[in-house]
């Protein structure tokens, strides 16, 4: 599992998407069809051939999905879950989703523990790459060896602690951990953005040059050519050896403006977007879309809440946090927010839905807006009101600054709700927003920082939640200053559960620890949820197909089954 | 003459070398291109690989003088995001852009010279009070309002309106898929973002075409033109309209760089993959060694025009020796 913070990409023209959609919400709706929960569904014929084109937010950095110009949420969606082979995938759509084998296993991996972790991958007979090579071992071979040895690897999680990968036969794997070494999250191998990578293409060769501007090959249902600047098409491979796309072809164009991205749906030169939730898009949908089919789940792999530095006062005293929670009413934030797309209830954990199996989803229920409690605990820490209504102690006021990122409406709107909201409490709460690369890349990591509002989100179900709140992933000098608790969360009892759930290989055991320990954080209000980020899919009604939100793989997961009526 | 252009050049190497540190310095020090890294769990290794491997490790100074010498040598260095090599994300970028700034000052020249010609010959008449409006009014609006209004206008709500199957104009890319090269479909991609970038030139050059028209208008030499029964043609066309585009001429060249800046607004409304957007990924990037690649062909580009601009001033006025 990782973490990766959203970093919306529109410094520029996302300030200016209010005015945009005054012409998007101008025209009023013929025939919206908008999917209230976060599926539809499909019965019936899957015409054959036909091309369309999707409009998409961000083009990818760079093809090399192991190297460090990968990482881009886009690029995984569009080109890497369609042509590079994932060991378990995150299948389905809404809140389904359920880590199952990919196409190129014969069945689930199996798992022994005694004498050392091991995992045992059997691939699928037919399993060939598009020039018919069958998919061998020697694949997975020669991914660990690259996510192990080679240079310039985004992420080696899991992969370091791997003493042999080796080959009973072609088409069997067993991976061995090192005596003492333990991975938990091991359904991450060979999966998620880490694929598994054609080893008589590559072997012996530079891998980021001949994959980073694109590659000819694939072990997906399709095939991906990159046209830089300009759009991503995906045509049919011949030799896949499952199910072949109903479609000749899909074009995903890249379009960063949301609101001309709208127009460009609007008026027919894309069928599909798939729009980050700010306010306009929520008010465009709500305002009706023509021929349009929508899904909107919140049931997501992301979380936005109120992150909080737990070493910067006032917020170093659990009581100060406690209150300032119970100073604000989330489910009204959030239901001004999502409400028109019927989402109107904060969440209640820091762990995105996804893997509400390794949470308590009902550890923040507690923290609804109780003045009475804000009064009883702030007078009960020494507090005062003064005259101007604001809380003081020892000459210091209950006086806070809250950081999100610049040009986001959405954000901009829940901090001055709040504003109002914590005012009403007795807390002062300044607003000082930053640019994303800000905000991520100095503010959070160094700590200078009281409260900050942004969300966090998952790229595979698994949780992680030791890298954000273990005591010893404070940046500190002694990592570089690149531990992830940017929250210095430090509680002695928390940290040995959250390791549990990493490194435990009974999943009841790591199912329990991350309860246990989501109800620690709630306790000592480390952080606040907020909402769920919801996950919004438009496409035309010439779209056919099983078409729906998955959070974690993208919408477009499945777009081999898919077909467009003429 | 070619003395001349060469004195020019070389004079604007300096000033090319020390903006080229202030832009090396602002980029270093405002953004961190490992920021990305941070919340990957590999995170401390990956930091301290990138800033070993891009050399942030070292002084600004260092980092400045390394790029400026394999620049001298003909290497732009290689993309902080992409592991491209700079000179070919400047290739690909700069041709999109050069069809939107040519066509565009083609487009903004005969519109604007047009409207200030016609202003200053029928000056405080309907038609001059109407330009004069119009003209206030499309200098008062941001570009990106105007480029969104006229997908609205022109592409979303002809297709809503009269069901057609397809737009009229296009506002996602210069080509549709498949197509490429110099056809109807260019032209209908092409329409809008050329007009989104040059609105606002337009509406100022044909202000200063209508001024300077005006000036030489009434000028001795016009007055004595008419006194001798020159027709009214003869003298706006062969007299007076040659030395009222000497003004004009600035502007245009100086306003280069303005249109270099309104290609960042243009292309990310109309998904153009020109300079406009790499600048804009490559500052949110902290991508250094691109924006100095972008730049020093933006410098490029304003010098070079503002030569153009000396050189015509000889040709529109003989008087005027290049020396």
């Amino acid at each position: 599992m990782t973490f990766t913070r959203r970093t919306p990409v529109r410094l520029l023209i996302a300030g200016l998407a209010a005015a945009t959609v005054l012409a998007a919400c101008g025209s009023s709706s013929k025939s919206s069809n908008s999917g209230s929960g976060s599926t539809t569904s499909f019965s019936g014929t899957v015409p054959q051939g036909g091309a369309i084109t999707i409009g998409a937010e961000q083009e990818p950095d760079c093809f090399d999905w192991l190297g460090t110009c990968a990482g881009s949420s886009w690029g995984y969606w569009m080109a890497e879950v369609n042509t590079i082979p994932l060991a378990i995938q995150a299948s389905g759509v809404g809140p389904d989703l359920k880590n199952t084998p990919g196409p190129v296993l014969a069945g689930e991996p199996t798992v022994t523990t005694d004498p050392v972790e091991t995992i045992t991958y059997k691939i699928n007979p037919d399993a060939v790459w598009s020039d018919k090579v069958p998919i061998t071992c020697a694949d997975f071979q020669y991914t660990a060896d690259q996510q192990q040895n080679s240079k310039d690897i985004y992420d080696r999680t899991g992969y370091t602690g791997i003493a042999s990968v080796t080959c009973p036969d072609p088409k069997t794997v067993v991976v061995k951990y090192k005596q003492g070494e333990t991975f938990a999250t091991w359904q991450l191998l060979f999966s998620g953005t880490v694929g598994i990578m054609p080893s008589h293409i590559l072997k012996g060769k530079d891998r980021d040059t001949l994959m980073k501007d694109g590659y000819t090959w694939s072990g997906g249902p399709w095939l991906a050519k990159w046209n830089k600047g300009d759009s991503i098409v995906l045509t049919p491979n011949a030799n896949y050896w499952g199910n072949k796309p109903h479609l000749d072809q899909v074009t995903f164009k890249f379009l960063a403006d949301t609101s001309a991205e709208f127009q460009a749906f609007k008026s027919g030169q894309v069928s599909m977007i798939y729009p980050q939730p700010q306010l306009d898009v929520v008010d465009a949908i709500s305002a009706g879309l023509p021929d349009a089919n929508s899904v909107y789940n919140a049931k997501t792999a992301s979380a936005e809440a109120l992150w909080i530095n737990n070493q910067k006062p006032p917020f170093n005293d659990k009581v100060f946090r406690q209150a300032v929670a119970y100073a604000i009413d989330r489910d009204a934030i959030v239901n001004r927010l999502f409400g028109k797309l019927g989402v109107t209830q904060a969440v209640n954990s820091l762990n995105p839905y996804v893997v509400k199996d390794y949470s308590d989803p009902n550890a923040w229920s507690n923290y609804k807006l109780d003045l009475n409690k804000v009064n009883s605990l702030m007078t009960g820490a020494g507090w005062t009101k003064g005259s101007d209504g604001i809380w003081a102690k020892g000459g210091q006021k209950a006086t806070f600054t809250i950081n999100s990122t610049t040009s986001n409406k959405r954000r901009e709107l829940t901090e001055t709700v709040m504003q109002q909201m914590l005012k009403t409490a007795g807390f002062d709460m300044k607003i000082a927003n930053q640019k994303a690369s800000q905000l991520f890349g100095e503010t959070a990591p160094n700590g200078d920082y009281q409260m900050a509002l942004y969300a966090n989100n998952l790229t595979s179900i698994q949780p992680g939640e030791c890298n954000l709140f273990c005591s010893q992933n404070i940046p500190t000098a002694a990592n570089g200053n690149s531990g992830n608790n940017w929250y210095r969360v430090s509680i002695p009892e928390l940290d040995p559960l959250l390791k549990s759930v990493d490194t435990n290989l009974d999943d009841s055991v790591r199912k329990s620890d991350a309860a246990k320990a989501d109800d620690i954080m709630a306790e000592n209000q480390v952080s606040l949820p907020l909402d769920p980020l919801p996950d919004i899919v438009i496409w035309s009604k010439k779209l056919v197909g099983p078409i729906g939100d998955n959070s974690i793989e993208g919408p477009f997961w499945n777009i081999d089954q898919w077909g467009v009526n003429s | 003459m070619l003395t001349y252009i060469v004195r020019r050049i070389v004079y604007s190497v300096p000033v090319l070398i020390v903006a080229s540190f202030l832009v090396f310095w602002g980029v270093r020090t405002t953004y961190d291109p490992t920021a990305k890294y941070r919340n990957n769990r590999d995170a401390a290794r990956v930091i301290a690989e990138k800033k070993h491997e891009l050399g942030l490790d070292k002084s600004i100074v260092a980092q400045w003088w390394t790029w400026l010498t394999d620049a001298l040598h003909g290497n732009f260095g290689t993309s902080y995001r992409t592991n491209d090599s700079v000179s070919s994300m400047l290739r690909h970028a700069l041709w999109p852009s050069i069809q939107l700034m040519f066509f565009g000052t083609i487009f903004a020249l005969i519109i604007a010279i047009g409207v200030g010609v016609y202003s200053a010959v029928k000056q405080y008449s309907a038609g001059d009070y109407f330009f004069t409006g119009t003209s206030y009014f499309f200098i008062a609006m941001p570009a990106f309002l105007f480029g969104l209004l006229a997908i609205a206008l022109l592409v979303t709500l002809p297709v809503e309106k009269f069901h057609l199957s397809e737009p009229i104009l296009y506002s996602v890319g210069l080509h549709s898929n498949g197509q490429s090269g110099f056809n109807l479909d260019y032209i209908r991609h092409l329409v809008l973002p050329v007009a989104t970038l040059v609105v606002q030139s337009v509406a100022v050059w044909s202000r200063f075409q209508r001024a300077s028209m005006l000036d030489v208008l009434n000028a001795d030499y016009v007055r004595t033109a008419r006194a001798k029964g020159v027709s009214e043609r003869t003298v706006i066309f062969r007299h007076a309209f040659r030395n009222a585009l000497i003004p004009l001429v600035t502007v245009v060249a100086l306003d280069t760089a303005f249109l270099i800046g309104g290609l960042v607004i243009t292309e990310q409304i109309f998904a153009i993959s020109g300079m406009g957007r790499l600048f804009l990924d490559s500052l949110q990037g902290g991508d250094a060694p691109v924006l100095l690649g972008w730049f020093l062909v933006v410098a490029i580009f304003v010098v070079v025009f503002n030569l153009c601009a000396d050189l015509a001033y000889s040709i529109l006025d003989p008087r005027i020796r290049v020396s």
